[in-house]
């Protein structure tokens, strides 16, 4: 049995952070669907405010599970994540419409399973194991939906696999040329898994704040969107790119300007150029 | 016969391009103290030992080369997929690749550092500002060398799997060549030069890691200029023989038993490097383990 070495001091309630990452993702998500009533692709970069709002959601889970001292397991955490709920999204894109609920529903039972072998049969004994294993699963699909909305413009099967492109005035279709026959897939996959544990992994310690991680967080959910950003230009229309590029860009400057500032208010000194301070506890 | 010539060209030139990535690999994360030396300096503050040393853990990094690799292939696949030249593509998604690598360092440091100050450790900004740029650079070789291979094996070995899926296998693997081989040499050697050689880290050492240089304090980029030259080397050695190896043995023997031959090949290797791993371990604890007596006592 873990024992609990820190405890959530002050901040927003992890509920709190849960329902509202949980819904507005799913929001955001089906914002995207508007690209399809629409016949455009302008809206795709709500897909990756999705997946600021779910990373932000699940960085938090991870710090909740994390604080049972499992220090060097942050980084496996957020595998585990996007492991889990990369199964899930796949499956559930073959729902159409429906697709983000089902792969929320998907990721939750997937969870539930991963969280019941750690606690029960390999014998973890972590009390929020269950319930941040399903959160983690959730967020990982989701995640991944909500890059694959960004940089296709959709999150159906069809539109993942395949895409057209015109050779010698014919339009073909290509599989190799789509999110997931090119293998972008793989670069969702770790761009989130990455983002998702990054934010406490780097805050953890004593002087550990909720609003510098989740800081952190939306500044890591907006470089992941940068970067997914500059991708769709190779499967969307260069406008509909160019607007989730400076949606990101803004984003990223904001939150990254806000971070510096959070840790120059928390940090002990903030030196250019100085030695070691003398008073050193030797 | 020309298709393997071919090939075991394409082979060591793959090699040669994995050696010079995993050098870099190693001296880019020694330099930011990540995987396992990141401990130490991360705990060297709490036993009150301050420290101007650069402390970026992003990941351990297997899993963080794994996507600075498959990051700038996934930017190199979508240039060229907008018909932007090969090479082209590849040096634009490394770059843009080295940039989110730059971004992770700074905020991993300043999280860090921040978040230890009860025990009065200070950020630093020269460090940010000198040795980000340092570990970026390195970052830009390590990937764009992974990054080229990975497009020789898909373009020129013809591998079926799209380019963004094999270099985040092959940056997974430099992750774990850099870390299981170079980082004990910063981890274990450098941080802990004033302690017995081979002696392990006691838990009365705990922390107190080699923070001062022959001339002033030290910093990271002194890390990252001792431990490149036998650290860097030895993963460079590593991945380079790994991808070459891997690739000389596909080459010449696939078509033996219908790709059964260069799997038995690759069963064969591994016990010939279990051999030689055995007998240089048992040689080295013979001759330079702390654990047997001393000659001079005995008399």
């Amino acid at each position: 049995m873990s024992v609990k070495i820190e405890v959530i001091a002050g901040g927003v309630p992890h509920d709190k952070i849960m329902i509202a990452g949980l819904v507005s993702t799913l929001v955001c998500i089906y914002l995207t669907y508007l690209n399809a009533f629409t016949n455009t692709e302008v809206f795709s970069f709500f897909g990756g405010l999705a997946v600021v709002a779910a990373l932000i959601w699940g960085s938090h889970t991870i710090k909740v599970l994390c604080s049972y001292g499992i220090g060097t397991g942050v980084p496996s955490a957020g595998m585990i994540a996007f492991g889990s709920g990369v199964i899930a999204m796949l499956l559930a894109t073959k729902f159409g419409m429906l697709a983000p609920i089902v792969a929320v529903v998907l990721a939750a039972v997937i969870g539930l399973i991963l969280g019941y072998v750690s606690n029960n049969i390999l014998n973890m004994k972590i009390p929020a194991m269950v319930q941040a294993l399903t959160e983690m699963a959730v967020v990982g699909a989701l995640t991944v939906m909500g890059f694959a909305a960004m940089i296709t413009g959709g999150f159906t099967f069809t539109g993942l696999t395949t895409s057209t492109a015109s050779f010698l005035g014919f339009p073909i279709t290509s599989y190799a040329n789509s999110f997931l026959g090119g293998g972008l897939i793989a670069v969702a996959f770790l761009l989130g898994a990455i983002a998702i544990q990054h934010p406490f992994n780097a805050c953890l310690g004593p002087g550990w704040k909720q609003d510098r991680m989740l800081m952190l967080t939306a500044e890591c959910g907006f470089l992941s969107m940068i970067v997914a950003a500059v991708m769709s230009f190779a499967l969307i229309s260069a406008g509909s790119a160019l607007i989730s590029l400076l949606v990101a860009i803004i984003g990223w400057a904001y939150t990254y300007s806000q971070f510096f500032e959070m840790s120059k208010r928390d940090a002990a000194a903030w030196l250019d150029s100085k030695p070691i301070p003398d008073t050193e506890g030797q | 016969m020309e298709h393997i010539v071919f090939g075991i060209g394409i082979t060591a030139l793959t090699g040669a391009l994995a050696t010079v990535a995993g050098s870099a690999e190693d001296t880019e994360s020694n330099i930011g103290s990540q995987g396992d030396p990141n401990s130490q300096v991360q705990l060297a503050p709490q036993m009150g030992f301050l420290h101007r040393i650069f402390n970026k853990a992003v990941a351990g990094e297997p899993p963080a080369y794994g996507l600075w690799c498959a990051l700038g292939a996934g930017l190199a696949w979508a240039f060229m997929a907008m018909q932007v030249n090969a090479i082209l593509a590849i040096v634009l998604g490394c770059i843009l690749a080295v940039f989110v690598q730059g971004v992770y360092a700074t905020t991993a440091y300043l999280g860090r550092t921040a978040s230890l100050a009860k025990f009065g450790q200070p950020v630093y900004v020269d460090i940010i500002k000198s040795m980000t740029t340092v570990t970026m650079a390195h970052a830009f070789i390590a990937i764009f060398c992974t990054v080229a291979l990975c497009q020789l094996i898909n373009g020129a070995l013809g591998h079926p799997f799209p380019l963004p899926l094999l270099a985040l296998i092959w940056g997974v693997a430099l992750g774990a060549a850099g870390s299981a081989t170079g980082n004990p040499y910063y981890g274990k050697e450098r941080q802990y030069q004033n302690q017995k050689f081979g002696a392990g880290v006691p838990i009365s050492a705990s922390g107190n890691i080699v923070r001062y240089a022959e001339a002033g304090e030290r910093n990271s980029i002194d890390n990252g200029f001792f431990t490149h030259k036998i650290g860097g080397s030895a993963s460079g050695v590593c991945f380079g023989l790994i991808v070459f190896l891997e690739l000389w043995r596909t080459i010449l023997f696939e078509r033996i038993y219908a790709g059964w031959g260069a799997i038995a090949v690759g069963v064969l290797m591994i016990l010939i490097f279990t051999v030689i791993d055995r007998y240089i371990e048992v040689w080295a604890r013979k001759n330079y383990g702390p654990y047997t007596v001393a000659k001079e006592a005995d008399a």
